[in-house]
């Protein structure tokens, strides 16, 4: 069992290329058990390849990734969800024809006993204010209803490591609020790592925050420091004023 | 009562079946014991060989609809059920074994190509085609063996002739005892309903329920840490399983098998029944057999020599018309106009 000082995920000179074009380009990439990581970058710079190269959805052309110390590079994403990452894609990624209840379930059930399952969905529709839409499919909801979902089938399993990927798009800036809270309260017990947009949304989270660009990681640094650096600013929507 | 059950037909599949649905099983069941006494030994027969095809609709429907693996060529479990048990039969001159290797044996196929197929990572429209080559070659192989060499133990394959007196059933624990017609009638109706309340119920428990994510999202069902290939193997393996049943079942039917039984038409066929019934719900495909095998007959009595025009012309008014299939489109009516309280997300559910 890792400490909260334990690196828990990081990646070596980690590359994929799709044909010509380099997605991510060499990172070196380490994050601490207990961090609370928000990654920031313009559209392209490869912050959702990370994620799928993290989660196994997709295989690197060279380099490493290590999950607590154990070399996960080329396993399926089920083994790599086995160890204990959980993700949710930038797209939601639910189970449109299933009831919402349904969704949080297999998402459940996976780390749960029959009973502990559904005590773990009681819990999940209780903690997201779901109870409302319990009972309703998926592919109806709303965009950021569905979101929340996605959000809910990640905390119902309970993982170690949770990636999600602007996990607050589409949402009511009331529900910006609530999903930030939420954040925080999960990273008392559990790593996670944000990819995320709205300033606003990574201010009330991050410390520390990264920076792609270009599939490489530009800067790395606290919050306060990533978002008055210069070449940040030039970089991350070509504008000056980034807040 | 009607509306109920068709709303209960609709429910989730992850929920337990109510106690309606139990009614229908119950009432279904002594539907089953109550018809022999009004009909003949020819109404038997009819009967008896919609329970054995149902046997094998079922076995797509289920792959098809609850898993959402496309196979067009279920019929070469159910060849290879059929021709196991008669060659195994005829052999060793009993019939409990070759009853259990006539389903066991396209299990072990299943698990083979199965393995290739689903571990090879094949995308959804080359595991349909791929299924669909498989019972062509296999329907071409058994017309190609008519030749004297072709011969299994004692039994001739006989080519495109097929092999004719295959054994009947013998009882297992008083062998000079056979099975009859009417027995053979009551023993495919008794395992239809027990596969149907079976599969109803696999539905219930946490495979069943997985099998739907699958269905629904294989990429989240994984990213979940759901090994998927495993669970489309078994559904795989399960729905050969239940093919080769049905060919056992139709071999000891007809005391007969051919390579028809691989062949296109019959492969077409299950399609038409399971899209005709809906696969939406797993008593769809029962009804969709019942009634293209009822109406196969009556044309045929009515001296129409293009049967097979026919069929296919109710296959495009389903596929353009009714595209949930009979039982769910007649059961949102039903639910509709009997007013009963009805569940949306079903609704909504058969509309996918």
């Amino acid at each position: 069992m890792s400490t909260r000082s334990e690196t828990i995920i990081e990646t070596h000179q980690l590359v994929k290329s799709f044909g010509g074009v380099q997605a991510t380009d060499k990172v070196d990439f380490a994050l601490k058990e207990g961090e609370l990581r928000c990654v920031i970058g313009p559209n392209g710079a490869g912050k959702s390849t990370f994620f799928k190269l993290l989660t196994g959805q997709i295989i690197p052309t060279s380099g490493k990734i290590l999950f607590a110390g154990q070399d996960v590079t080329g396993l399926p994403s089920h083994k790599i969800a086995r160890l204990g990452v959980g993700i949710k894609n930038q797209k939601p990624d639910v189970f449109d024809g299933l009831l919402v209840r349904e969704n949080l379930w297999l998402a459940a059930q996976f780390a749960h006993d029959k009973a502990g399952a559904e005590h773990q969905v009681d819990k999940v529709i209780d903690r997201l204010q779901l109870g409302s839409l319990a009972h309703r499919l998926v592919g109806e909801l709303a965009h950021g209803q569905r979101q929340w979902v996605e959000i809910g089938m990640v905390m119902a399993r309970e993982p170690r490591l949770i990636l999600l990927d602007e996990p607050s798009a589409g949402m009511s800036q009331d529900e910006r609020v609530r999903t930030a809270d939420l954040l925080k309260e999960l990273n008392r017990t559990t790593t996670i790592v944000v990819v995320e947009h709205d300033m606003q949304f990574i201010k009330r989270i991050a410390d520390i925050v990264t920076v792609f660009h270009r599939g490489a990681i530009l800067r790395e640094a606290h919050v306060d420091v990533v978002l008055k650096d210069p070449e940040v600013r030039n970089v991350y929507l070509g504008r000056t004023e980034v807040v | 009562m009607l509306g109920y059950l068709f709303r209960d037909f609709r429910r989730p599949a992850s929920e337990r079946p109510s106690i309606v649905w139990w009614v229908f099983v119950a009432l279904l069941a002594a539907t089953l014991v109550y018809l022999p006494h009004q009909l003949g030994l020819a109404g038997l027969m009819d009967l008896s060989v919609i329970f054995v095809l149902a046997l094998l609709a079922l076995s797509m429907s289920f792959l098809w609809g609850y898993i959402g693996m496309l196979s067009f060529g279920q019929t070469v479990f159910f060849g290879m059920g059929g021709y196991v048990y008669a060659v195994a039969a005829m052999n060793w001159g009993t019939t409990t074994l070759p009853f259990l290797l006539g389903i066991l044996l396209p299990m072990a196929f299943a698990v083979l190509l199965g393995f290739f197929m689903i571990y090879g990572r094949l995308s959804d429209i080359y595991f349909s085609v791929m299924t669909l080559v498989l019972t062509l070659i296999l329907n071409k192989a058994m017309r190609a063996t008519s030749g004297s060499q072709f011969v299994v133990g004692d039994v001739r394959l006989n080519g495109q002739n097929g092999i004719p007196g295959v054994p009947p059933l013998q009882v297992p624990w008083n062998p000079t005892v056979t099975l009859f017609i009417d027995h053979v009638y009551y023993l495919s109706g008794a395992i239809l309903i027990l596969v149907y309340v079976g599969l109803r119920l696999l539905l219930t428990t946490p495979f069943g329920r997985i099998m739907v994510g699958v269905r629904e999202n294989e990429k989240r069902i994984e990213l979940l840490g759901y090994n998927s290939r495993r669970y489309k193997l078994v559904a795989f393996v399960l729905s050969g399983g239940l093919a080769g049943l049905s060919g056992t079942l139709f071999a000891i039917w007809g005391n007969f098998v051919a390579p028809e039984m691989f062949g296109l038409g019959r492969a077409a066929e299950v399609i038409i029944w399971v899209i005709v019934g809906g696969k939406a719900t797993l008593i769809g495909p029962i009804v969709g057999v019942g009634l293209i095998q009822y109406l196969t007959t009556w044309l045929g009595m009515q001296g129409v020599g293009q049967v097979t025009l026919i069929l296919g012309m109710i296959l495009i008014i389903f596929v353009l018309l009714f595209k949930e299939g009979l039982v769910p489109t007649v059961g949102n009516l039903l639910v509709r106009v009997l007013g009963v309280k009805s569940n949306d997300a079903a609704k909504k559910r058969d509309h996918k």
